[in-house]
């Protein structure tokens, strides 16, 4: 059994996410404690809240994450949870895991936040050619500006403001979108993290 | 590239069933949530919203249980609304595996709600849902299911919603919800040209071309239909179909 654990920062819904990791020979459990969220084979950092909040729960484990991350842990990070891999935001205070280099800062438009099915553009990872994901589920106000455009997988625009859909820091992937709210191909897209994390 | 319109289809859900009257009246029983929900999946709908209509406490518990039942099989986003009047309300349709929550009557009688659910959750979490009504010289924001005028203007309170946190506007035409006559077109352009979240047209389609007219002629970002797909008479594939005909940039859930 491969255990898959889902940190909890206590914010909104997760229920479609544990869904949509739900594999066979997954044992899925969700903590709110994230040193005992280390205790894992797969890390999950789920997509809803705010940073600063998000930032707070995480910090008496800040280090330990960071670095159980840089040795290999592999981990999801969903909308926040993507964001939270960098070191910090503008939508509040706080230090993120600061495993990519760079900052959030908020989504630059006419009309914001980002919601709707934008398009993944310029894919580059093993990971789209498993799993293809023509558009997909977006919901932010906040985008990364990662330091240098390598760890960048996939981008995607919203009005004139490009930005990273989806990013890589060895065994780590980060994801803007929300996969577990992008149907069918969403959900492929999470099966084959799984398959690559966990093989 | 960028954002693709949105076709979100809204269930009027009572005592775990979902049910079609005309404006909360002579309600009908048209079928499963669950079922129907993920047919609209299926069919390509972009997003669903189930609207609890029954507005009793027993009603209210049993949605939670319909949301959770939905939320195991449903990989697309799921927005509660109807009755939601405080963050732990909010907070119980989320944890039941709602993405978003739909304030409406709340936030008129409460502003403040709408900041306090902003904070908590992220304003991606908060939908405000106003109902509005052509008067002499405005359009009256209306509440407790389009019955009670509460003396705003629904410009002015579309523009405070977003000032107090909200992500989106969810808006209904009281003059036109159950006519099947088209979406109020100049009050969707009005409301998406004053305000900086998504707009979310509601009330009146009737064909796939009322809801091209609502994509060519306003800001909308998203167009809910309600009536036309309960009984299937017009599927969700139409109505993509008609959009991506007229070059309107739609996801393609094939």
């Amino acid at each position: 059994m491969t255990r898959v654990t889902i940190f909890d920062y206590g914010a909104g819904n997760l229920h479609s996410l544990a869904k949509s990791l739900s594999a066979d020979g997954v044992s899925l459990c969700v903590r709110t404690d994230p040193l005992a969220a280390l205790d894992t084979d797969v890390l999950v950092l789920p997509g809803v809240g705010n940073f600063a909040q998000a930032a707070e729960r995480l910090a008496p484990a800040r280090g330990a994450m960071r670095d159980a991350i840089r040795r290999g842990l592999p981990t999801l990070g969903v909308c926040l949870g993507m964001q939270l891999l960098f070191e910090a935001s503008t939508e509040g205070a706080g230090s993120g895991l600061g495993v990519l280099a760079g900052r959030v800062t908020r989504v630059v438009a006419a009309r914001v936040p980002h919601i709707g099915w934008n398009s993944i553009e310029e894919p580059c990872d093993p990971l789209f050619r498993a799993a293809p994901l023509g558009r997909a589920y977006f919901a932010n106000g906040f985008a990364c500006r990662p330091k240098s455009d390598a760890s960048v997988i996939a981008w995607t625009a919203h009005e004139r403001d490009r930005f990273p859909a989806a990013v890589r820091a060895g065994r780590a992937v980060g994801v803007q979108f929300h996969p577990e709210k992008s149907s069918a191909a969403g959900v492929a897209f999470v099966r084959a993290f799984l398959a690559e994390a966990a093989p | 590239m960028t954002l693709a319109k949105r076709v979100i289809v809204c269930l009027d859900v009572a005592a775990g069933r979902v049910v079609k009257g005309v404006r909360f009246a002579d309600l009908r029983d048209v079928g499963d949530p669950v079922a129907l929900a993920a047919r609209s999946e299926a069919d390509g709908a972009d997003e669903l919203v189930f609207l609890d209509v029954s507005a009793t406490v027993d009603g209210r518990a049993t949605l939670l249980d319909t949301v959770r039942r939905t939320a195991d099989r449903l990989f697309v986003p799921l927005t509660v609304g109807g009755g939601i009047a405080s963050a732990d309300d909010a907070a119980r349709a989320l944890r039941a595996g709602a993405d978003k929550v739909a304030i409406n009557s709340a936030a008129v009688d409460r502003p403040a709600l709408l900041t306090e659910l902003s904070g908590r959750f992220g304003a991606q979490c908060v939908v405000a849902s106003i109902d509005a009504r052509r008067s002499a010289h405005r359009w009256d924001v209306c509440t407790h299911a389009g019955t009670a005028p509460a003396g705003r203007d629904a410009i002015a309170w579309a523009r405070e919603c977003v000032d107090r946190g909200a992500g989106e506007i969810m808006l209904t035409s009281i003059d036109r919800d159950g006519t099947r006559g088209g979406y109020d077109l100049e009050l969707t352009r009005a409301v998406a040209d004053a305000v900086t979240v998504p707009v979310i047209a509601s009330g009146g389609a009737g064909s796939p071309e009322h809801v091209c007219e609502v994509f060519t002629r306003t800001g909308a970002d998203a167009a809910l239909i309600a009536g036309i797909v309960h009984a299937a008479e017009i599927s969700v594939a139409t109505i993509k179909g008609a959009l991506a005909a007229r070059n309107i940039l739609i996801r393609d859930a094939a």
